[in-house]
């Protein structure tokens, strides 16, 4: 399988050590959740391998070449990135919304073709939100709101896509929902996706593979490898907190 | 909540009115000039010397800086609330006006400190103008010298306020030293004013605003990436250091160019770009920069026009009347929408 993302003995941080070493890969078409505790640094490693953020040390390869070898614009033909919570512009349509994902291949004005147009509905249809497209962004359900932004995403036309906690603020359907979006996404589409997330049930059902932040070390695989391996409990370390195999949550 | 998308109708009507204000403006004054006298006297067909004197000597060039300013200041106030994401941020909120206005102090209090007296009205605004323009654009150069080194727009922000801040008290300080009659040339530019430029005026300042504004439509596209925030504007491979500069400088061109002629002009800056999301309920600048231009020119211009009121007993300062009529304004919005 072709590796689309490796990183290299990678520490994080941007005036001291955040979190290190983490060495670890995304093939293409699979899905990732990365899951730690709050305040891990699960955030900054996202933002570091979508190259928001600067890093301390190691390597972040994307498609085999150095991050810092790709131009803005480049890497952002490679990389799109959802925020834990994205700002709602009041009374900007669904459409400009998600059109804005076409930065790259708009005119000066920021005008779409009728390709982009095209695509920018499908896509729309895509997240489930048909006939949405004239709706006022800001006046969205918080499920409509995210999906719209995965859609933003997936206009990008990136091979990878990361998202902070797409799930964090959505009661339990639209959790799922999501999950199973982001994994037909990546199934179906080809692409990467690498999501971080608290919800380890969802992510043990749905992901191909788990990058586990725990408190002592970095560990990574699919989640039969990872529960065979103990890993889990590697996350909350000194604590009274233990991994059920059979319900794949903390109790 | 749907959002619309064409506004022919929108923009046909504030222009209409903008035209209907402009000509209000040209009717009233000292002298009331009727309507067909001034179309008369537009055609060159009018025989009266002192409408014509009138019209093409003070009350055409007052319309169209009044008009120039009300364009330039909405469409820098808006760029600037994109920016700082603030819904009170204005056309000087980093410093320009009074980073102009230290240049003027210095400018006017300076001389007299030296013993000289300036004579001459015409040296002294173009005089006035320039230091107002060098202060503003001094202002300019630091924020962009250190715009680099500011992790995010809120740092930006904060260093703009601190360095109006520095200039004020440095304004403050010159005005305690100055003699009463150099105290007052400040005190009245203070109050903005659109009378008593000269056609040469007129062009130097429409020549820093017109590609002031070509700028600022030039920044559309990445001013409605902005309004979804940063993180995400830097994920799509815009690059915010260059955006930020661009803004800028449209700013300096738009605001500095203003502020230098006619004075620091409140209010409108941070009003109409209100105004403009209010009535066209669409947050694309596509459609908000036209639509700030078109309000900002009409506002100004009516502001200009209340000013001129009093008839034979003067004229109102400008920005006595851009607050009277600013303030309410905001209030309204700030009462009948939830969240601006």
């Amino acid at each position: 399988m072709e590796r689309v993302l490796e990183t290299k003995s990678l520490c994080l941080g941007y005036n001291k050590d955040i979190y290190g070493e983490i060495s670890a890969f995304a093939q293409r078409g699979e899905i990732i959740a990365v899951v730690g505790p709050n305040g891990i640094g699960k955030s900054t490693l996202l933002k570091s391998l979508s190259g928001i953020q600067s890093f301390r040390s190691g390597e972040i390869l994307i498609d085999g070449k150095q991050i810092s070898s790709y131009s803005h614009s480049r890497l952002a033909e490679k990389i799109s990135f959802v925020p834990s919570q994205s700002l709602r512009a009041r009374n900007l349509s669904l459409f400009d919304m998600v059109a804005t994902g076409c930065y790259n291949r708009t005119n000066w004005l920021g005008q779409v073709g009728p390709s982009e147009r095209d695509f920018v509905i499908s896509t729309l249809d895509r997240v489930g939100l048909s006939g949405f497209d004239k709706r006022d962004s800001s006046r969205l359900s918080d499920g409509e709101f995210q999906r719209a932004t995965i859609a933003r995403a997936l206009v990008q036309e990136s091979k990878i896509i990361f998202l902070d906690e797409p799930t964090a603020f959505l009661d339990i359907e639209n959790k799922l929902t999501i999950t199973k979006l982001l994994s037909e996404i990546a199934h179906e589409e080809s692409r990467s996706v690498i999501f971080s997330t608290h919800d380890l049930q969802l992510a043990i059902r749905h992901c191909d593979r788990i990058w586990i932040m725990g408190r002592e070390s970095f560990s990574h695989g699919s989640p039969a490898e990872l529960i065979e391996k103990g890993a889990f409990d590697t996350m909350f370390k000194d604590s009274p907190l233990k991994f059920d195999r059979n319900l794949y949550t903390f109790v | 909540m749907k959002v619309k998308s064409g506004y022919i109708r929108e923009y046909s009507v504030i222009s209409a009115a903008l035209g209907l204000l402009i000509l209000l403006n040209l009717i009233l004054g000292s002298v009331i000039i009727p309507p067909g006298e001034i179309f008369a006297s537009l055609a060159g067909k009018s025989d009266l010397s002192f409408v014509n004197e009138i019209l093409w000597d003070f009350r055409i060039p007052k319309a169209i800086t009044a008009l120039l300013a009300g364009v330039a200041l909405s469409v820098c106030g808006l760029q600037m609330q994109t920016l700082f994401k603030n819904p009170l941020a204005d056309p000087f909120i980093l410093g320009i006006s009074s980073g102009a206005g230290l240049g003027v102090a210095l400018f006017v209090m300076g001389f007299s400190a030296f013993g000289i007296s300036l004579t001459g009205s015409f040296a002294l605004n173009l005089g006035v103008a320039a230091s107002a323009w060098a202060g503003a654009f001094g202002v300019t150069l630091l924020i962009l010298l250190v715009s680099s080194r500011l992790r995010d727009n809120t740092s930006l922000l904060i260093f703009g306020i601190m360095l109006g801040s520095v200039a004020s008290a440095l304004i403050t300080l010159l005005q305690y030293f100055s003699s009463s009659s150099s105290l007052k040339a400040f005190v009245v530019w203070t109050m903005g004013s659109f009378s008593g430029l000269t056609s040469a005026q007129i062009w130097i300042m429409s020549l820093l605003i017109v590609p002031g504004l070509i700028l600022s439509v030039y920044n559309i596209k990445e001013l409605n990436i902005l309004l979804q925030g940063e993180a995400y504007a830097k994920s799509l491979g815009v690059n915010l250091e260059h955006t930020r500069r661009r803004i800028l400088v449209a700013t300096t061109l738009l605001a500095g160019s203003v502020t230098a002629f006619c004075g620091p002009i409140g209010f409108i800056g941070i009003a109409v770009p209100h105004i403009a999301r209010m009535f066209f309920k669409n947050a694309d600048h596509k459609v908000l920069i036209p639509a700030t231009a078109l309000l900002g020119a009409a506002i100004m211009v009516f502001t200009d026009t209340v000013a001129q009121l009093p008839g034979q007993s003067g004229v109102i300062p400008i920005n006595t009347v851009s607050a009277l009529i600013g303030v309410p304004i905001i209030l309204i919005i700030i009462l009948k929408s939830k969240f601006i």
